[in-house]
């Protein structure tokens, strides 16, 4: 039998993570193999990791990069919820990127599926292709646009794969596809992805797979963990615990 | 300087708006705003993908932390700036509601603000709440009649000569000035009305000899047959919705101590008031005398280390207090640590979801189901009888305790009836100021707060003596839990027996590492404070309190009124305070039998009385227009929405709408709002993340912790001058323009004593900041560090973006007697959004680092002494079950055949009652509406399939409909979703949506139409078919101990459309 484990002696989790992210931000980027680790036993399904996103990227609507999928199971009195949140997989086979006429999404070499907005035509073949409904097109909606006033939180700068932009009619990334990249500005900045930091019910882990000692490496040693349409082969770096 | 050149436009560009020119860019293009906003950003853009830029939301100069408050557990929060703009919020790593544990207080600046805390979703959303499009910005009149939602813009200077002189409006209405009602001006005169008007009252003066005595002020009071209603100043009354600590206390110095009204109200009825009340009365201590007093009003388990916890009526991961916190103490000590939890709620909550036991209890029958639980406690001997045997504070102290019941105290039984505690003397033991117990067949005198002598009793006694019979109260808790068998008592609360012994057999195998919370669901009922006593009870059964693992009051917090240490003691700096005093508009606090209109009216009266709780919101409005107690002549509501968030709301619609019964009606809102649009004048609010607050902190925090809201943006409202400076409408500018204009005492030069000048919002709350950051010691030994200057720095530079009408460090030290050694330690404070207490204090090793140290009433002396208004009969001392019953004391008969469901409320996470429908990145980006909840077989039943709409129609609004006067009546109406998760014979309704006001219709202003957003009037509001009392007919029902608004007790029909 494990420990049971006492608050008072207690790490906090982001504490933990942040100081396995630091080692992996000291290793060359192709030795790194981000992964997230989702505690479904865990997850309230509140949504904050959905907002934080939103907050972070100012995502237009209609587009969420992460989303909680909530489902009832069983019958009166028997009744459970069950909460997944789904960013992207970030595949190490991803369909997404065979499909994609110009190359713009591609797996760099830290293992996150990317996409170059400025080289994606907006074709759409990447939606399509890909199994797990992560990616939305910005098809150049706003929230505020018939209010009184556009929001500027709407046109805030976001600072996505590290380019400062603003999102406005005809640049990109309206008329671009896009999804989850597991917040890379942030993690170059040594910090973690939005939806970890956020998550209420500390449900949500992240850190190099790569890394034993990692707390994701660790959460995968000692939990059953699944993946999501496993027999695809698309080998998801998002693990979800039950 | 220069920099404040380059700011200019940009402010102006972002912040700046008016409805006039609002109304023109309707339909205007997105492109020319985007391109406007940002045009001036400092960092230029780097054009190269080569080089990447910096990423700069990490940086502690773009960082303010301060406060939540999109719901009241207002968690300590992290905003981030860039270019003046907030476009991020995150959980504060400092503090204890956002890290487990959270970050040293001595951590650098920049180190911190590498680390995002968690933070709710809708918390997050506040970034849209405060960059809402319909926020206003400058001062409305109304144009039309009351609700019409037509408008002008009118400066600020002549709205408040209008409301101090009297205003006249379009349609020919004449409003009264505040100069009218301001009647007792001089301290002196109050201070003798009062205490004759008090002796009246209680008979100890005629009122003849009032009359004779008083002849010259008599025209002052607002009946001079009835002095004890108090002078005419009580005709203003001021409404607030969620307002909270340090907005409170200026509020009340403005509206009780300068203005000289008693009527200061809060919203806590039509959230979860009971629950308070239930818990300070049981937690009251005796003070002598017969006085009880420093009751606590809010109690929670610790979470962390529970083995076992019960939810009634409440969760960890929706509402409550609140999911930022709670929601990984549980989460944690579910999964990791093995705990076990049952969810009391007719809903399959989130909670409930993850529960070991899911209790899908009858609404209204959470006292028969406690009852029940401390009936199997008792019977299968579970209870901790050495604890319960501790009659005294020395007896718990040699126990090791830090709390201790009235258990063994003997209670007198007449006519079988249990009345008051027995007293020494009645006893004929020595006469010391306490109570009697039974040890071994003695009776012995006990003083509950001695600490030197122990005394235990015995739990279960029957005795009399003197002719006076007499049980113990624990003995007679026993006979309460016995009224019903179990199966009797589980028919009533529709959980099975068998279920109910699992879930004690599991509470009561924990010792003390075990504890029972309960919020709105268990008591916004005319029961509710029963149902509150009689769920306390649980954890007074197995003396968890104090302990790690068990029952608390969480780590409390520091003083910012100054009242224990700090420099500033707010209270008692008030050079002319007037004062006020009579019977509450909505007889609160007050015993009726101890009224003049008693002696006038008997029993019933004509409306409740609550000699027990406050702010009983529902009563408000409903009273001014019965004129019982009295009329009023003005109403200044804040930030509530009393037409739309109580139970029950139409006839306050109509009132409110109506200038014969309330002649001026004054609000300050962020937006038009469903009850600010009736008013006359309407004065823009700074949002939560604009402005000044110091709110505290909910029970489930074990460290202490002291929050400072502090803006964390320039405010969007316009800018005014009140005494000379520059400062933006908001509340807090709007009494001091009042105060400035009629001259109210402790405001403007020298307004807290000589050389200290209240001319700001500033000038009030950076002393509470000092309070707080000095400590409540008085040698000052528990003072903050002094930030030093790279902090120094670093606060200055975070606070760039400021107008110097909101930030002026010499303006700001002013406000603290330019004491640098003080300001420094603010500014120590400030730049970590309050002061937080090491996690290593949370706990004591087997105690919580701030134990509930006190007693435990299981016999309530204090409640059992007063009188149900309607009844005149006595309120019990004892928890019981109690059907639903109108404010004469009758039981409310609805008919099962006609209206076949029980309708309940609940909150998801993304919602904050009537205030988060402009979070479109929360709820109206995760929901686009909600629904009628009805469960799957009473839908097949009805032959309702999922995503019907239908309306819900009730005894007393069989229409159905919210009547809106001078605007659009609105069905409740809406989809309905068939799920499992939830009792079947109930329906339940979410409280977000349903909006009229709020943006989500056209309204005018300037003869311009502004266009709503229909997203935001998406859903039903179920509050208009909620029951109106059918004695009082215009009001809800209300619970007459604990004040509690009846949310959950009407039964409604679904009608499919």
């Amino acid at each position: 039998m494990p420990e049971i484990p006492v608050i008072q002696e207690r790490e906090d989790v982001i504490a933990r993570m942040m100081d396995d992210l630091q080692r992996a931000l000291k290793k060359p980027p192709s030795e790194r193999r981000w992964g997230m680790v989702i505690d479904l036993t865990k997850c309230t399904g509140c949504d904050s990791c959905t907002v934080a996103c939103k907050s972070e990227h100012k995502t237009p609507p209609g587009v969420n990069y992460n989303v909680v999928i909530k489902e009832e199971i069983g019958t009166y009195p028997n009744v459970r919820d069950v909460f997944l949140p789904r960013p992207c997989m970030q595949c190490e086979n991803p369909p997404c990127v065979d499909v994609c006429p110009v190359s713009a999404t591609y797996k760099n070499e830290e293992g996150i599926v990317v996409i170059d907005y400025d080289v994606c035509i907006g074709c759409r073949y990447c939606i399509t292709a890909c199994p797990y409904g992560a990616r939305s097109f910005d098809f150049g909606e706003w929230y505020t646009i018939d209010t009184p006033e556009v929001a500027p939180y709407e046109t805030a700068p976001t600072f996505e794969y590290s380019e400062e932009r603003v999102r406005e009619d005809g640049k990109s990334p309206i008329g671009n596809v896009r999804k989850c990249n597991f917040c890379i500005e942030r993690l170059h900045e040594g910090l973690l992805p939005a939806c970890i930091t956020t998550c209420v019910g500390r449900a949500r882990y992240f850190g190099d797979l790569n890394d034993p000692d990692s707390l994701v490496s660790e959460l995968l040693r000692q939990k059953h963990a699944f993946r999501l349409k496993e027999e695809l082969g698309t080998e998801p770096k998002v693990y979800y615990l039950t | 300087m220069d920099k404040t050149q380059e700011k200019a436009p940009l402010q102006t560009k972002v912040t700046r708006r008016d409805f006039v020119k609002t109304s023109a860019i309707v339909g205007g293009t997105l492109a020319v705003t985007s391109q406007v906003n940002w045009a001036f950003r400092k960092v230029a853009r780097i054009a190269s993908s080569e080089k990447k830029t910096e990423y700069p939301l990490n940086k502690p100069e773009n960082i303010i932390y301060s406060v939540c408050l999109q719901c009241h557990t207002s968690c300590t929060i992290k905003g981030k700036v860039l270019d003046g703009v907030m476009v991020k919020i995150d959980g504060n790593p400092y503090s204890p509601m956002n890290m487990l544990p959270h970050l040293s207080y001595d951590t650098p600046l920049e180190e911190a603000a590498k680390y995002d805390g968690k933070l709710c979703p809708k918390g997050q959303a506040g970034v849209n709440t405060e960059y809402d499009p319909y926020r206003i910005t400058k001062v409305l009149k109304r144009a039309g009649k009351r609700g019409e939602n037509k408008w002008q813009v009118i400066p600020f200077d002549q709205a408040i000569n209008e409301i101090v002189n009297g205003g006249t409006f379009a349609d020919g209405t004449k409003t009264p000035g505040l100069k009218e009602i301001w009647a007792v001006r001089d301290p002196d005169l109050m201070a003798a009305l009062k205490t004759d008007a008090m002796a009246v009252a209680s008979g100890e003066m005629s009122l003849d000899d009032f009359k004779k005595k008083h002849a010259a002020h008599l025209d002052l009071l607002i009946d001079p047959d009835h002095p004890d209603l108090g002078p005419k100043n009580n005709q203003f009354v001021f409404q607030a919705g969620r307002i909270e600590h340090g907005r409170k206390e200026f509020a009340k110095r403005w509206l009780k101590d300068a203005f000289g009204s008693v009527n200061w109200y809060e919203h806590t009825t039509i959230c979860e008031q009971s629950h308070h009340i239930a818990t300070i009365q049981v937690t009251n201590q005796y003070k002598g005398n017969g006085k009880w007093g420093g009751g606590k009003e809010h109690l929670k388990p610790d979470f962390a280390n529970a083995e076992m916890v019960i939810f009634f009526g409440t969760g960890a991961f929706e509402a409550n207090f609140g999911p930022t916190p709670m929601s990984e103490l549980v989460t944690w000590s579910l999964s990791d640590r093995n705990m076990k939890m049952a969810v009391v709620d007719p809903r399959l909550s989130k909670t409930a979801g993850k529960a070991t036991w899911w209790l899908p209890v009858k609404p209204g029958t959470d006292a028969a189901l406690a009852l029940a639980m401390g009936r199997w406690i008792l019977e299968h001997e579970r209870y901790d009888a050495q604890y319960l045997a501790n009659a005294n504070k020395a007896a718990a102290l040699a126990d090791d305790e830090t709390s201790w019941s009235n258990a063994t105290w003997l209670v007198k039984v007449e006519n079988g009836k249990p009345t008051r505690l027995l007293r020494p003397a009645e006893a004929g033991l020595d006469d010391i100021d306490g109570f009697v117990v039974s040890k071994n067949g003695q009776l012995i005198a006990v003083d509950p707060n001695d600490a030197k002598t122990p005394v235990e009793g015995d739990l279960f006694v029957t005795g009399s003596v003197n002719g006076i019979q007499y049980k113990s109260a624990l003995q007679l808790y026993k006979e309460a839990t016995m009224e019903h068998s179990m199966e009797e008592w589980s028919e009533i609360c529709g959980i099975p027996v068998k279920t109910i012994a699992e879930v004690m057999l599991e509470y009561t195998s924990h010792g003390k590492k075990v504890g029972v919370d309960m919020y709105r669901g268990a008591v916004q009922h005319t029961n509710g404070y029963y149902n509150g006593q009689a769920i306390l009870m649980l954890n007074v059964l197995v003396g968890n309190a104090g302990w790690t693992g068990g029952y608390g009051g969480g780590g409390g917090h520091w003083h910012e009124d100054g009242s224990k240490a700090g420099p500033f003691n707010l209270k008692k700096m008030h050079p002319g305070k007037i004062g006020s005093f009579g019977v509450p508009l909505t007889r609160e606090k007050w015993h009726y039998e101890k009224s003049t209109l008693f002696k006038r009216d008997g029993y019933p009266a004509k409306r409740p009385w609550f000699p027990y709780t406050g702010n009983v919101y529902q009563e408000i409005i409903p009273s001014a227009a019965a004129g019982y107690p009295y009329p009023i002549k003005a109403l200044f509501l804040h930030k509530g929405t009393p037409a739309f968030s109580p139970p029950g709301p139409n006839p306050s619609l109509a009132a409110i709408a109506d200038p014969n019964v309330i002649p001026l009606v004054i609000a300050d809102d962020i937006v038009i709002g469903e009850t600010s649009m009736y008013a006359d004048y309407l004065f823009p609010d700074t949002a939560i993340w604009e402005r000044w607050g110091t709110p505290h902190t909910t029970p489930a925090i074990q460290a202490k912790t002291s929050k400072m809201r502090q803006p964390v943006i320039e405010p969007l409202p316009d800018k005014v001058t009140i005494f000379g400076e520059q400062q933006p409408i908001s509340m807090e500018a709007v009494m001091l323009a009042i105060a400035e204009k009629m001259g109210l005492p402790g405001y403007g030069k020298d307004g807290f004593g000589k050389g200290l000048d209240f001319n700001t919002r500033q000038d009030y709350f950076l002393k509470m900041a000092a309070n707080l950051a000095f400590g409540d010691k008085k040698d000052g030994s528990e003072a903050v560090p002094e930030a030093d200057d790279k902090e120094l720095a670093i606060f200055r530079a975070a606070r760039a973006h400021f107008s110097a009408a909101l930030f002026d460090e010499k303006r700001w030290k002013k406000a603290l007697g330019n004491d640098e050694t003080l300001w420094r330690r603010v500014v120590y404070l400030l730049n970590r959004g309050g002061r937080f207490e090491d996690f290593s204090k949370a706990y004591n090793g087997k105690k919580l680092g701030h134990p509930y140290s006190g007693l435990f009433n299981i016999f309530v002396d204090n409640v059992a002494a007063g009188k149900h208004s309607g009844t005149g009969e006595h309120f019990s001392g004892l928890p019981r079950f109690e059907p639903i019953k109108d404010a004469s004391g009758k039981v409310v008969e609805q008919s099962p055949e006609k209206y076949p469901f029980q309708l309940f409320t609940y909150k998801e996470i993304y919602g904050g009652q009537s205030r988060t429908i402009s979070d479109y990145w929360d709820q109206l980006n995760v929901a686009k509406e909600n629904y009628i909840l009805m469960n799957k077989a009473d839908a097949d039943r009805l032959g309702i399939k999922d995503g019907d709409l239908a309306k819900l129609v009730s005894p007393t609004n069989p229409k159905g409909e919210w009547v809106l006067p001078n605007n659009e009546n609105i069905p409740v109406a809406g989809k309905v979703k068939v799920i499992q998760g939830i009792r079947p014979g109930t329906v339940a309704v979410s409280w977000h949506w349903g909006h009229w006001g709020y943006g989500a219709k056209d309204f005018v202003v300037d003869h311009r139409k502004v266009k709503g957003d229909a997203r935001r009037a998406a859903g039903l509001c179920p509050n208009a078919v909620m029951l109106d009392d059918p004695f009082l007919k215009n009001a809800t029902l209300s619970d007459p101990i604990g004040g509690s608004a009846s949310f959950l007790d009407t039964r409604v029909n679904v009608v499919k459309l």
